[in-house]
């Protein structure tokens, strides 16, 4: 894939540097543009039923989940790489997570009466392993990857099916019960200083410290060089394998904390969920300006590309539009928003 | 609808063209405006809200139907949302943003007992009332009321039908969805309780296909290769007895095993009228959106909650020979209104 790039984008690429991460973020500032267009008509739409600060938590609260998922593909993407398992990588973790929980709380009685004597061990170990799940399924992707040397798609389209039939073994298939509601009072729904919502938070900080990852470091200079040729990466002096094996555990390690909000929020552990979570992530990371053949990517696009369709489909329901529309109509938005970002940047890339 | 299509298009449409003109911004304003506002508006006709756990799904859309006639009735605006797949991560946005609209009541299939809880107390928090139609959540008293089917019932019902069908003998077996879902395990112990009264029905147990009808089929051809003169089964759920069906004519012993399967999708019937399946079991969704409107209609007209929280919804068994009949023609499921 790498040596059919064009020398513009290659040029643009080698553009993005630590230092260049001004510019950069202006690069995203057009789907920006779309988002904001979208909130403003929905807001002229309908008023403060949609233009309310509790709305707009609520949007954020909802998209936290896939927004972690977001970043971590884009740094996948970026590397010219695919995860496809991350909705499954999610659902493992918050599995486990969930019944760390409860085994850990109390004892099988006390846990069906709602009493929980261990909370206080049993809720941080059971976020630890939901954790250490994530962290651990990223690895064994990139180890496939790496080591066995199959294609990214393949590897992570086996371990999305692997990950998820261990979650349903695990949880008999059925969403895991009993966890205790503190982890949904002290986390899922509490506000920080009395305004920020706890999942938002995650992810600001997330997000945050991944644009200084991708454009302030070595780290993220080693991912657009291998995105952009690997082979070349690789003769500078770049470990490729292991960098990949960095990324790919990423990935999981997100996904994970994805899984930790799943069970925060809903308190529990949702088996049959996040099925399509791979392909949103992808979108968002796409839509973003992520460029699916490696080497192009911000993460401020993929904020933007998680929150486009987010804010569409919660401005839809408020205008009580009828759902199969809402999908045809969030699909024809993805296109066009894709499509004349696109042409803008093949337009600057030729002056 | 048509309405539903201009309004999709030109939010999209007349978006992109405004932003890519950077800075259109005012004529975008102007066009959206005539977008089709928000219906009623007015005082007197209540604003209601249906949520179904998944779109697209037959019996969902029968509750739809039969929540649009009562409201239509009662003078009350409706709308109908729902997730693309059944899962709480994806319906609590929906029941979110439809809060956001400030509705006077909602009413909502939950996808989780756990997970629905603390979004349908942030509508309850609203003075939003809440009807809770087919499923329902742990804390079930936050709402006005809960409408569902009794599935012991509707499994009882089929233990009768199947043994009916039989001839009040043999090896009868169930294919279920999987262990611990409440509306499955239920049918499963209705049709155990009715099927313990006839002393010369063997009962095989009950094996589960993961709501897979090809792991349903292949489960009924290996019982068929075990116990060749297995006379009857109950498949607990759409997808079970679809299987069981399928496995049964496969093996070609369509004359000696009846099936019995749940709900009257429009497929389910097109297999009953073609012999796939010899009963289902109709439960009345039709019923469950009907009455959901009204006690919601009733509670905001009066502000007395209904005088009994837990409504139970009844079950009509559908054969070849009673099909048609008006009475039984009501009850099938519809693909649309």
């Amino acid at each position: 894939m790498a040596n059919t790039r064009t020398n513009a984008q290659q040029e643009e690429e080698s553009k993005l540097g630590p230092r260049r991460v001004l510019p950069h973020l202006a690069g995203s500032a057009f789907i920006f543009l779309i988002l904001a267009g979208l909130m403003i008509a929905f807001s002229i739409l309908e008023g403060t039923a949609f233009l309310s600060r509790e709305n707009f938590l609520n949007i954020a609260v909802d998209a936290s989940e896939l927004l972690l998922l977001a970043v971590g593909v884009t740094f996948v993407i970026i590397t010219a790489g695919i995860d496809l398992s991350v909705g499954s990588v999610l659902v493992l973790s918050s599995v486990i997570a969930a019944q760390t929980m409860v085994a850990l709380s109390g004892t099988d009685q006390q846990v069906q009466n709602f009493t929980y004597p261990n909370q206080a061990v049993g809720i941080p170990l059971g976020i630890a392993a939901g954790l250490l799940t994530g962290l651990v399924c990223g690895f064994i992707n990139g180890l496939l990857v790496t080591k066995l040397k199959l294609t990214p798609f393949i590897a992570t389209l086996g371990t999305l099916g692997v990950f998820l039939g261990t979650a349903q073994i695990l949880s008999g298939g059925t969403n895991v019960p009993y966890v205790p509601p503190a982890i949904q009072t002290q986390v899922g729904t509490r506000q920080l200083l009395g305004f920020l919502p706890v999942p938002i938070a995650i992810g600001l900080v997330v997000v945050v410290v991944a644009i200084l990852a991708l454009h302030q470091t070595q780290f993220g200079r080693y991912t657009y060089a291998i995105g952009s040729n690997a082979e070349a990466a690789r003769r500078v002096g770049i470990d490729v394998d292991r960098h990949l094996l960095k990324v790919y555990t990423l990935s999981g390690f997100l996904a994970g904390l994805a899984g930790i909000i799943d069970v925060a929020r809903f308190n529990t552990a949702s088996v049959g969920a996040h099925t399509l979570d791979n392909l949103a992530a992808i979108s968002a990371a796409v839509i973003g300006g992520t460029s699916l053949f490696g080497g192009i990517g911000s993460i401020v696009g993929s904020v933007v590309g998680t929150f486009i369709p987010a804010v569409l489909r919660n401005g839809f329901v408020i205008h009580g539009v009828q759902p199969f529309w809402q999908e045809v109509a969030i699909g024809i938005v993805l296109i066009l928003a894709v499509f004349i970002d696109q042409r803008r940047r093949g337009a600057e890339e030729r002056m | 609808m048509s309405n539903y299509i201009r309004v999709g298009r030109r939010i999209s449409r007349r978006e992109f063209l405004g932003v890519a003109a950077a800075g259109a911004g005012v004529a975008f304003l102007g066009g959206c405006g005539g977008g089709g506002g928000q219906g009623g508006g007015g005082g007197e006709s209540y604003r209601l809200t249906l949520i179904v756990g998944v779109t697209g799904d037959e019996f969902y859309t029968t509750m739809e139907c039969g929540a649009q006639a009562a409201a239509r009735e009662l003078g009350a605006d409706l709308t109908v949302q729902g997730p693309e797949e059944f899962s709480a991560a994806e319906q609590t946005p929906i029941l979110n943003a439809a809060i956001q609209a400030n509705p006077d009541a909602i009413l909502i299939a939950p996808t989780d007992r756990a997970a629905m809880v603390a979004p349908i107390q942030s509508a309850v928090n609203q003075d939003i009332a809440v009807v809770l139609v087919d499923t329902t959540i742990e804390k079930e008293e936050i709402a006005l009321a809960q409408i569902s089917s009794d599935n012991v019932e509707g499994g009882r019902q089929a233990g009768e039908a199947l043994a009916k069908q039989i001839g009040e003998e043999g090896k009868v077996l169930v294919i279920s969805v999987k262990p611990g879902i409440s509306t499955t395990d239920q049918r499963q112990q209705g049709f155990e309780e009715a099927i313990e009264a006839y002393p010369n029905i063997e009962y095989l147990g009950t094996e589960y296909c993961n709501d897979d009808p090809t792991q349903a089929a292949s489960i009924t051809t290996s019982t068929l290769q075990s116990n060749p003169d297995l006379k009857g089964i109950f498949g607990a759920n759409v997808f079970s007895g679809q299987g069981a069906g399928t496995g049964v004519r496969q093996t070609g012993k369509k004359d000696q095993v009846s099936v019995v399967a749940f709900d009257a999708s429009p497929t389910q019937v097109e297999d009953l009228r073609r012999g796939n399946v010899d009963v289902l079991i109709a439960q009345h969704p039709n019923d469950i959106g009907n009455k959901g409107v009204r006690i919601a209609v009733g509670y905001l007209k009066s502000d007395k909650e209904p005088s009994s929280k837990q409504i139970t919804t009844g079950f009509t068994t559908v054969t070849r020979e009673n099909l048609d009949e008006p009475e039984v023609k009501e009850y099938l499921y519809k693909a649309e209104c």
